[in-house]
């Protein structure tokens, strides 16, 4: 750029004054800004204060007492009405379940790897639990033997009325060693 | 240091570049509205990056995650509004700006190309705003685009562009994913390019100016000129946040709704030409629509060309036809805008249009259904007590032409009529003659003179005491036929709880009175070992119960709870002051949507606070509650 700056009134070059005038518009643009960015902060962070999804912390109906009391684990798939942001969806699948019994308890265990989130499977032939993302293994009472997994199998809270077994589905944080509902 | 950066990058030069540019005359007010373009654009564009985090353009989502944005997200309404209202002000700059380059006369030689950017900006803005509109897919969007597709069929191969642009026959899914991707990706960038041609071809030509033979002294741009610009600037966004804050926002509608009566307006950018189009009728329409925007726009387009030639004249008669196209333009702006405020068909339905409005945003904190748009209405009470009774009641009490005639009809239940027609035949099927209640005998016109029935109906509804106005005289009339003459009583008990044979007429038709017969109609005082009606106590909660009979009674428009039956009917005039109120409302039923009979309907409550940053209370009341309408008064003593 050859534009010279030779302003005659000289006024721009006197440094207080062009001081001032940077400030001015410095503090012009920071507030024109944040007229925008104030508000967008909040708008973007509404879901660390609030909750955006939620689904029944009630006891889920799981099936019969019958049915699940066996030795060998019987997957459940638990369906509640589920709020997701503008939406709320009524009888969804918000999450399954390990149901077996042990010791002449019915033990409900969370499908929800505390690894990493993965779906856990069962090794009929093996008799264990597995998670086929990264090796986790876990024993029949969802003890972690082997793999990254930090923390045991999450249980879940089973409720026994007569012959109806119903479950309360809660996720976990993951990758932590102590077990946090989230 | 900067060496260094600018060694690698040139950002530094190209900053010097854009800072060390020569103003011509020096700083000064008169120079800032590019640069507001500028500010209105980058913050157009963020505005539109946040709400895109939250919207979901599809036809089930855009209105409930608008709604969601609106009333729900912290800061959301500010941020929509802001959006909505910065496309205004820019079509207001732009306005501005292109009247500065005509009077004073800055469109010549060499700025053409600016006048033309400045006009294809406008576009844009005019479109941006179009598609902007529908993206919220409430009633007000729906409806407008309807209207511009139809203006666009009208065009030569309209039909198959609006099947192109609408995606389909019909508007949809598809409609909304192509606003959204033109709204949010095409435009933008054009808007971009436009204000870039005016930015950098309006300081070419001030390039020219300063350098030339004859130079015109300067200043450098910054930083007296870009001080003025932030001045400007600032005062473009104080007014923009004044005017938002003050609106509340943007409006948004109910929820698409093609069964709906809205009346559709336009921006106010395009009442000029909504106007016009009133005046070219049937074949006419696009002289309006097409002829006379199209010559209009080529005329302004052409303008400093125009001007160009025939030296003053030119210029003149250039100046003085685009002077008379604004006035044009602001007159026929102003006769619509008159034309709505007088026009009270339209008022009434924007306060109705509001009033739903309210309501379903009320609803849809509740969480929208995925079937979404006017599904939100199935979280009003009323519609969830219109499923409890189709499911439980239609099937033997007919409603409105839909259901059976097993037992009574409730169709305009217990109004005068309905008591009328009973008393002259019980029998008939729409009353008891299909079930075993056959005790009663029809009093005919001889038994039972018109006068005198209806004075004996007048009674019945004192003794309901469902809140009802009553001509008490006649009621007193009523009485001495119902107890002396007629010895209704012998079987009809009126004192409480006492058991005549017949149903006891005390409280007979209120909403607590309906709610026993619900639970347990066998009842002595009530229609005896007879009733083959089931019990609904173990069946249905005493919410759902209590919430029934009050449908079931608000199909004669009675929607506030009873007083006391009078018992003396001497001094009990029944003239209930709240009780006239919901019965001026509309007693009508086909609450399809769940309209039905609540003048007091609470989901308004909620969508009252205008959605500011509650977000707790939102969260709060989506669980809580949303208790049935009326504020129940001594309710249930029945229960």
């Amino acid at each position: 750029m050859t534009a010279q700056s030779d302003s005659p009134s000289g006024t721009a070059e006197d440094p207080g004054r062009r001081r001032l005038l940077v400030l001015g518009i410095g503090g012009a643009c920071t507030a024109v800004a944040g007229v925008t960015l104030g508000p967008a902060a909040s708008f973007l962070t509404h879901p660390v204060r609030v909750p955006t999804t939620s689904g029944s912390d009630a006891f889920i109906p799981a099936g019969s007492l019958q049915q699940l009391s066996t030795d060998t684990p019987t997957k459940v798939d638990l369906y509640a009405d589920k709020v997701d942001a503008w939406n709320r969806v009524e009888h969804v699948k918000v999450g399954s379940a390990w149901v077996l019994e042990r010791e002449g308890q019915l033990v409900a265990l969370s499908t929800v790897c505390p690894h990493l989130g993965c779906a856990i499977d069962y090794q009929t032939e093996e008799k264990r639990f597995v998670c086929p993302c990264h090796d986790s293994f876990f024993d029949l009472d969802g003890k972690a033997t082997e793999g990254p997994s930090p923390r045991d199998m999450d249980a879940l809270e089973v409720q026994v009325e007569q012959d109806a077994v119903a479950i309360r589905y809660q996720r976990f944080k993951q990758g932590t060693d102590a077990k946090e509902p989230v | 240091m900067w060496d260094w950066l600018d060694e690698r990058t040139g950002l530094v030069s190209i900053w010097r570049g854009f800072a060390d540019h020569v103003v011509p005359r020096g700083p000064s007010l008169k120079g800032v509205l590019p640069a507001i373009l500028v500010y209105l654009l980058v913050q157009q564009m963020v505005l539109g990056l946040l709400l895109a985090t939250h919207y979901a353009p599809s036809a089930t989502d855009a209105w409930a995650s608008t709604a969601y944005i609106q009333d729900r997200v912290s800061a959301g309404w500010f941020i929509r509004g802001l959006h909505h209202h910065a496309t205004s002000a820019m079509i207001l700059v732009i306005l501005a700006y292109l009247g500065q380059l005509a009077i004073t006369g800055a469109f010549a030689k060499p700025r053409e190309f600016v006048w033309i950017s400045t006009l294809g900006l406008l576009l844009v803005t005019m479109v941006l705003g179009v598609t902007g509109n529908v993206l919220p897919w409430d009633d007000q969007g729906y409806w407008a685009i309807q209207v511009e597709l139809g203006i666009m069929e009208q065009t030569p191969g309209g039909g198959m562009l609006r099947t192109v642009v609408q995606g389909g026959n019909d508007v949809g899914n598809l409609t909304l994913t192509r606003m959204y991707a033109i709204h949010a990706l095409v435009l933008p960038a054009l808007a971009i390019a436009m204000v870039a041609g005016i930015v950098v071809l309006g300081r070419r030509a001030q390039r020219a100016e300063t350098s030339g033979p004859r130079p015109h002294p300067g200043v450098a741009f910054f930083p007296s000129q870009m001080l003025m610009d932030m001045i400007g600037i600032v005062l473009v966004a104080v007014a923009l946040v004044g005017v938002t804050v003050s609106t509340n926002g943007s409006e948004l509608f109910a929820p698409a709704d093609p069964t709906s009566t809205f009346q559709a307006r336009p921006e106010w950018y395009f009442l000029p030409l909504f106007q016009l189009r009133m005046y070219f009728e049937g074949p006419l329409e696009p002289i309006a629509t097409m002829l006379i925007p199209g010559l209009v726009g080529g005329f302004i387009v052409l303008a400093p060309f125009l001007a160009a030639r025939g030296g003053n004249l030119g210029r003149f008669g250039v100046l003085g036809g685009l002077g008379l196209v604004a006035a044009g333009a602001v007159a026929l702006t102003a006769i619509s805008i008159q034309k709505d405020a007088d026009n009270e068909s339209y008022v009434e339905s924007m306060d109705k249009a509001r009033k739903d409005a309210e309501r379903a945003r009320g609803f849809a904190k509740e969480g929208v259904v995925p079937e979404g748009g006017p599904a939100v209405f199935y979280n009003d009470p009323d519609y969830k007590v219109r499923k409890l009774y189709e499911e439980h009641c239609q099937t033997c009490h007919e409603l409105d032409g839909f259901g059976g005639v097993e037992a009574p009809t409730f169709t305009n239940y217990r109004d005068r009529t309905w008591m009328s027609e009973l008393i002259r035949n019980p029998n008939e099927d729409k009353f008891f003659g299909k079930t075993e209640i056959d005790d009663m005998d029809p009093y005919d016109a001889e038994a039972l003179p018109d006068d005198k029935l209806e004075a004996v109906v007048e009674y019945l509804v004192q003794l309901s005491g469902s809140g009802e106005e009553v001509d008490a005289t006649l009621a007193e009339q009523g009485k001495a036929l119902f107890i002396d003459e007629l010895d209704c009583n012998g079987c009809h008990e009126v004192e409480p709880g006492v058991d005549g044979g017949g149903p006891n007429m005390h409280g007979h038709g209120s909403a607590p009175w309906v709610a026993r017969v619900i639970r347990d109609s066998a009842q002595p005082d009530l229609y005896g070992s007879d009733a083959k009606m089931p019990k609904f106590a173990d069946k249905l909660t005493d919410d759902e119960i209590s919430d029934l009979a009050r449908f079931v009674v608000a199909r004669r428009g009675v929607t506030a709870d009873p007083v006391p039956p009078p018992v003396e009917g001497e001094k009990a005039k029944g003239d209930e002051p709240e009780a006239d109120a919901p019965e001026g409302e509309e007693p009508e039923a086909d609450g399809a949507e769940g309209d039905a009979a609540d003048g007091d309907d609470e989901g308004a409550g909620d969508g009252e606070d205008d959605g500011k940053a509650d977000d707790v209370d939102a969260d709060a009341d989506a669980k809580a509650e949303d208790p049935p309408p009326p504020p129940p008064p001594a309710d249930d003593e029945a229960g």
